[in-house]
């Protein structure tokens, strides 16, 4: 599934090491590396293109100044949260045609959130953040670490299926955004949810287990708003748990 | 009120009654509509700004009965109280921040708002094509809010950035001035 | 001793790239490489990819810093200029071999280093102070994954950590 995202109102990003590798997802390397022709020199500086135009204030300098940590466990009303999300649909729906466009829409901006997050968080982790390899370890990072960094608590449970070899469903009983007062009429539940799959789906895709993720709506008598998120893997992640316990 | 206790309801209200959410959550989701807006409007900031201001003042419609719910209901006797409520209590309890409230007219009818941070702009660096320093308005979300809630408490507004640290100004300052008091009339959610 | 940088992106696209000397024992900060060398350090850095695909699944989820995964001779004396194979097994002979160490971040951007000596502690400080900027640089809502990175407050914070470590 491709996810970058191209500004359109930037120009090129991509310097081709060579010229099979920059318009396409990723091909298995050693084919690639077999047909590597000599590649061009390309100027040794990062620097292509004109020089920066951007103003920094004195006070303010720059995010390389800022400290990661500054914000770390910072907190916002959830109220904020849920009007801007609420905007966030609101203008989706005018650009969509129909609710599975929207859902993908707003799985798009969690995803853009997912793959920062994801960042952050591992380098908060420091010298012990290490690189998960296993389909369990991810799951419990996003279960675990990435659950109690957006709503406070781990997630409430982890399933895998059993008619699936492929499917895992991580529930929450009570998903942040459904309970409190003033809620928008755009804030129904499928819609948080899709942005909360797009989320885990950043994290999954990111640390090399695609997946896709999907949210469905569980109700029950304890817990009306219960989601469950279903996590569909790929099989090339299946390939290689089946290597790893051979 | 008095600014000392608007200040200190602010807190009472921010400690007790309400929920809070991880804020760099917030960030990053705005980032994201920012980003989103820019791509939809193939860089013309001038119409992101627009936009920004118009989901704002949307938001403000609404976050203004929230706000209500949440503060004992004050009537402010004249437009430098409303000033001091809404930095000290206005975005105390929604974005746990404390504007500064400054540079009014002998009128006092215009005041600034002079941020010292602003968690929506945490993190952010505006593109380097040589326009969006000069054009965009990165929070611009903010004066619609204001707009629109205020609107519902029969007073319109003005709001507009006046300088921004992300486009290399000293300060982040909003100017706000009071067009006039309104009397019944329903205003209609922008689209 | 002279170093070659580069991060990759997830679709092996180079995000940023720069060469650097060392600061140690008087060295002015300049990078000193033969001109074949310069030629090959990219193709060095992106054949080794494929060694790193292998490396990082194995075992159970491990270390982002992934040490002198491999070491390339140099060619022999006056220099073929012409293709060269990964001639793995043929020690130093005085041709300036170079080692490849890498670092994986969560979202598996990849930072490939190529040096002349050994430094294993330094490098992986190194390493470290490059994974905050690239999380800096990742947390603005207007770069996006796979971007080039074009700061030059990046690129100076970059050299500013060669100075300090290398």
């Amino acid at each position: 599934m491709e996810r970058s995202n191209t500004d359109s109102f930037r120009h090129s990003q991509y310097l081709p090491f060579s010229p099979t590798t920059s318009s396409h997802p990723s091909t298995p390397l050693a084919q690639k590396h077999a047909s590597l022709p000599i590649p061009t020199p390309t100027t040794a500086s990062s620097l292509s293109g004109s020089a920066s135009t951007l103003r920094y204030s004195q006070s303010r300098k720059t995010i390389y100044d800022r400290h990661l940590n500054r914000s770390k466990g910072a907190e916002l009303s959830k109220a904020s949260f849920a009007f801007l999300f609420g905007e966030m649909v609101q203008y989706a729906q005018k650009r969509v045609s129909g609710i599975q466009d929207l859902e993908k829409k707003l799985n798009a901006h969690g995803y853009s959130v997912g793959q920062r997050l994801l960042e952050l968080l591992v380098w908060r982790e420091g010298r012990s953040g290490k690189r998960e390899t296993r389909v369990l370890g991810i799951l419990q990072f996003i279960t675990n670490t990435l659950w109690r960094a957006i709503y406070n608590k781990p997630a409430d449970a982890l399933e895998k299926s059993r008619d699936h070899e492929d499917e895992y469903m991580i529930s929450d009983n009570d998903p942040m955004v459904n309970t409190y007062i003033s809620v928008p009429k755009e804030m129904n539940q499928l819609n948080c949810a899709a942005f909360q799959a797009g989320i885990i789906e950043a994290v999954l895709d990111s640390c090399m287990f695609p997946a896709r993720v999907t949210a469905h709506s569980v109700p029950n008598e304890t817990w009306p708003g219960k989601t469950v998120f279903l996590i569909k893997f790929e099989q090339v992640v299946l390939d290689r748990e089946a290597e790893f316990i051979s | 009120m008095s600014a000392t206790k608007a200040a200190r309801m602010g807190e009472e209200v921010w400690k007790t009654r309400i929920d809070k959410v991880n804020a760099e959550l917030v960030t990053l989701t705005y980032g994201s509509i920012v980003a989103q807006l820019c791509k939809d409007y193939e860089g013309d900031y001038l119409e992101v700004n627009k936009q920004l201001d118009k989901m704002g003042y949307n938001i403000g419609l609404r976050l203004i009965e929230d706000y209500l719910a949440k503060t004992a209901p004050q009537r402010c006797v004249n437009f430098r109280e409303t000033a001091e409520m809404i930095a000290r209590v206005g975005f105390k309890i929604f974005l746990n921040i404390t504007p500064t409230v400054a540079n009014w007219t002998s009128d006092n009818k215009q005041f600034s708002l002079v941020f010292e941070e602003n968690p929506l702009g945490d993190f952010v660096e505006l593109p380097d094509d040589g326009r969006a320093q000069n054009e965009l308005w990165y929070s611009n979300l903010l004066c619609g809010v204001l707009r629109g809630a205020l609107e519902m408490v029969q007073m319109q507004v003005d709001a507009h950035f006046v300088s921004d640290t992300l486009r290399g100004n000293e300060t982040t300052e909003m100017r706000v001035s009071l067009v006039r008091y309104i009397d019944d009339e329903l205003p209609q959610s922008e689209d | 001793m002279s170093f070659y940088f580069v991060i990759i992106g997830t679709k092996d696209n180079p995000l940023y790239e720069a060469e650097f000397g060392t600061w140690k024992q008087g060295g002015d900060g300049v990078a000193r490489f033969r001109d074949e060398q310069r030629h090959l350090n990219q193709f060095i850095a992106h054949s080794s990819l494929d060694l790193l695909e292998e490396l990082q699944w194995a075992g159970t989820g491990g270390s982002m810093y992934l040490k002198c995964i491999e070491r390339f001779a140099g060619t022999a004396g006056g220099g073929s200029g012409g293709v060269v194979g990964v001639a793995g097994g043929v020690n130093g002979a005085g041709a300036g071999g170079v080692w490849v160490s890498v670092f994986l971040t969560a979202g598996n951007i990849k930072f490939v280093l190529l040096h002349d000596t050994r430094a294993d502690e330094p490098i992986r400080q190194f390493f470290y102070d490059v994974y905050e900027l690239y999380t800096k640089t990742l947390m603005n809502p207007f770069y996006s994954v796979d971007m080039e990175v074009r700061s030059a407050v990046f690129d100076g914070r970059v050299r500013a950590g060669v100075k300090k470590y290398l």
